[in-house]
């Protein structure tokens, strides 16, 4: 799974998947794939498989979680407020299993009542290192050749109309 | 068979009419339907076809422009036309993904298209002869695959809809940079105005078809309409499109190729000939001037890279016992 | 700076944008033909990349001329013999397997990264500009390939063997990277540019180690005869008469 941040403000949200055998391999090709254009200020990618997620149906029926049973972890909590909305991070918890973790964000961001909930172990995720973030997204801003704007059709037939009108 | 009501149609599809009937009041109300939602068997199945087809034209779509990328002849264009193919196969990426929400897998999408099994846009089974082609096809065939798109952006199915988005966005500087280079070159050297007419004339009707067969022709467009797939007809998209490009490419001075065209005030649609649909049904049974080559091409490559991706298969597995 | 300084650095510059463009010319064949759709835009970012630092050296190459920025790159590309091109045998070389793009990929691109780190401190500025922002490119390209090579390397017995072969084939072509530049002398001693040479031998270093812990063999080879950049194999009549087929068409024409 990918997810990017638009700019220096704006929340890491959920943006897409990406094949690969490994995780050095997922974050080239989410860069590839994701980032033609720019778009991005930073990338992270995380296995399918490590993303525990929990809609506010199933949460009624879960059990509490052991919160004592293991050691703590960091988790990031991500979520989905509206079914047209990307999943966005929300925060970051302790917690000792994915299920206790959601548990704990539900406890941690009381006001928030999104449909989904998303958490994976921070240790799942692989993000771009800060200084590769000039190699990685600084490429597209200068292809301004891939902008729409750059080709002023819309003018260009006006012009040849007006010279169909005097000839 | 759909215009009947939704118990009627229960039955035939062996589903649950009560869930059905929640389904398309979703539908109604205008939500999106999710990966993980219940929806019937028939919706899951016309979308994985709909979707895999329109991964497969947008990696297949790559050959016929791709073949010019070497020959470009300035560094603009060939910055330009480089870029447009990348796009294309991000659009294939973006659609396999979309797809596989619904449960299909990439291998399994491919091993369909290449064995011949699944289809995709006929439009690239034509060849591309000269260089203006590539401005034929972005303003052409890019600007009627928009008008789909644009459609399909609203469709009822989240992940689809949201693909069709990015798509969109992307595929409107594909449109505008063939239309640019078709524009001038309608203004230019009679090499290039020669180049422009004749590419107009080979991609007119072609792309015409692209639009599928008239509405009545047309088998799945019952259910698709119905399910909010599709929001409008072959023939309505079809008609658009006639109506936005007669005027501008005869303003470019360039002659279509249909002696009957012409303009319908009654209307204000302007009105093609017959279209030669004996033509659409042989290309897309495989009989279009291109088709075994198109295939070829991406059987090769598949073929020449499956030691590439058992290579990097093998090294994950390798790097993770350590 | 002088006027013959000024010819001699254009040249050196037009040397340089010619490797680029021919490297991306053989980068983007790949278009739709790679083993994986992503490898199918990766490689085309490494085209667009490649030629896009073309242009720019051209164009610079241009200036120094006292010609226009924007036609002239053009007349370069489309309208020189194939004897007058000024890169490298090592990037006119057809495209080979995955493996043999992904390898010349790897040993051009971590030569450029040092030259153009060393460009980007040159005492002519407006070359440091761009030597610094086609450098930010550069390091990508080095991730993408440095991630290659080690899961080719080691993959499996085929892939091992493929990039074996690629590099038998590459290695005497990439000693070619120390052969100076058009006008590299002088301009080196004016502090303008680095020498090939040096540069060679630390790239000769990393490479190599590089190379070995990606599970290959690096064998000293006597190099080519003629590394000069004005000697070509018949590879580069047969890519440039395909690169100029259109433009030719119609010299007088506006593309
Ligand atoms: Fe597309
Ligand atoms: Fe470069
Ligand atoms: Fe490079």
């Amino acid at each position: 799974m990918v997810f990017q941040q638009e700019g220096p403000d704006q929340p890491v949200v959920h943006n897409g998947t990406v094949h690969a055998p490994d995780a050095e391999l997922a974050m080239l090709n989410a860069r590839d794939v994701f980032v033609r254009r720019p778009e991005a200020v930073a990338l992270w990618v995380v296995p399918a498989d490590a993303i525990f997620t929990q809609t506010q149906e199933e949460l009624a029926k879960a059990e509490p979680a052991d919160q004592a049973a293991s050691e703590l972890s960091d988790y990031y909590v991500f979520a989905k407020f509206s079914q047209q909305a990307q999943c966005r991070q929300v925060g970051q918890v302790q917690a000792g299993s994915p299920q206790a973790a959601v548990q704990a964000a539900i406890a941690t961001f009381a006001d928030k009542q999104p449909l989904w909930w998303w958490v994976f172990p921070a240790s799942a995720v692989l993000k771009n290192e800060s200084s590769e973030a000039e190699p990685m997204f600084s490429a597209a801003r200068y292809k301004t050749y891939k902008d729409q704007a750059e080709y002023p059709v819309v003018t260009m037939m006006r012009a040849l109309r007006d010279k169909g009108r005097l000839d | 068979m759909y215009g009947a009501d939704v118990e009627q149609i229960a039955i035939q599809l062996n589903e649950d009419p009560q869930k059905l009937a929640d389904f398309e009041a979703r539908i109604a109300r205008g939500e999106k339907i999710e990966p993980g939602d219940w929806m019937p068997a028939e919706y899951r199945r016309q979308l994985i076809r709909m979707i895999s087809q329109h991964a497969h034209s947008e990696v297949v779509g790559m050959l016929p422009e791709g073949a010019w990328i070497t020959k470009a002849p300035s560094l603009r264009r060939k910055l330009i036309l480089l870029a447009k193919v990348q796009d294309e196969a991000g659009h294939g990426q973006y659609l396999y993904h979309a797809a596989e929400t619904l449960g299909a897998t990439r291998e399994e999408m491919l091993d369909a298209l290449l064995e011949g099994k699944a289809k995709y846009s006929s439009i690239f089974n034509y060849h591309t002869t000269t260089w203006a082609d590539n401005g034929a096809i972005g303003w052409l065939v890019d600007g009627a695959a928009i008008l789909n798109q644009t459609m399909l952006a609203r469709c009822s199915y989240g992940p689809y809809s949201r693909a069709m988005v990015r798509i969109c966005m992307e595929e409107n500087f594909h449109r505008k940079q063939g239309q640019e280079m078709i524009i001038l070159y309608s203004q230019g050297t009679p090499t290039q105005r020669a180049m422009v007419q004749d590419a107009i004339t080979r991609w007119w009707w072609p792309t015409l078809m692209m639009f599928g067969p008239h509405d009545a022709d047309s088998p799945n467009s019952g259910v698709l309409i119905r399910w909010g797939i599709k929001t409008r007809t072959n023939d309505e998209l079809r008609q658009d499109f006639i109506n936005q490009l007669v005027p501008d490419l005869q303003a470019c001075g360039i002659v279509l190729p249909d002696p009957d065209l012409h303009y319908d005030e009654a209307t204000g649609n302007w009105r093609t000939g017959a279209i030669d649909w004996d033509e659409f049904w042989a290309v897309l049974k495989g009989n279009g001037p291109a088709n075994a080559e198109r295939m070829a091409a991406r059987r090769q490559a598949h073929a020449d890279g499956y030691w590439v991706r058992e290579a990097a298969a093998a090294y994950a597995v390798k790097n993770q016992n350590q | 700076m002088e006027r013959a300084r000024q010819y001699a650095l254009s040249g050196y510059l037009i040397a340089l944008a010619d490797d680029e463009l021919i490297l991306g010319h053989r980068d983007s064949e790949w278009t739709g033909h790679a083993p994986i759709l992503e490898e199918d835009i990766a490689f085309a970012n490494l085209a667009l990349d490649e030629i896009g630092h073309a242009k720019l050296w051209y164009e610079l190459g241009a200036d120094l001329l006292g010609q226009d920025k924007t036609t002239y790159p053009d007349r370069l590309v489309y309208f020189r013999e194939p004897a007058q091109f000024r890169n490298m045998q090592l990037v006119e070389l057809p495209k080979g397997d995955w493996a043999f793009s992904t390898l010349r990929q790897y040993l051009f691109d971590a030569f450029e990264a040092l030259r153009l780190e060393a460009l980007s401190q040159s005492s002519y500025t407006p070359l440091a500009e761009i030597a610094a922002r086609i450098r930010t490119e550069e390091l990508y390209h080095l991730r993408h390939s440095q991630a290659w090579v080690p899961r080719l390397g080691l993959g499996t017995e085929e892939s091992h063997a493929r990039m074996q072969a690629a590099l038998d084939a590459l290695w005497p072509y990439a000693q070619g990277l120390a052969a100076p530049l058009p006008g590299e002398q002088d301009l080196h001693a004016a502090g303008i540019v680095p020498s090939s040479a040096a540069l060679f031998e630390r790239w000769s270093g990393e490479v190599s180690q590089f190379l070995v812990e990606a599970g290959l063999q690096v064998e000293l080879r006597s190099p080519l005869a003629d590394m000069h950049r004005s000697s070509h194999s018949e590879h580069l009549p047969a890519l440039i008469h395909d690169l100029q087929s259109v433009a030719r068409l119609d010299p007088e024409a506006i593309w």
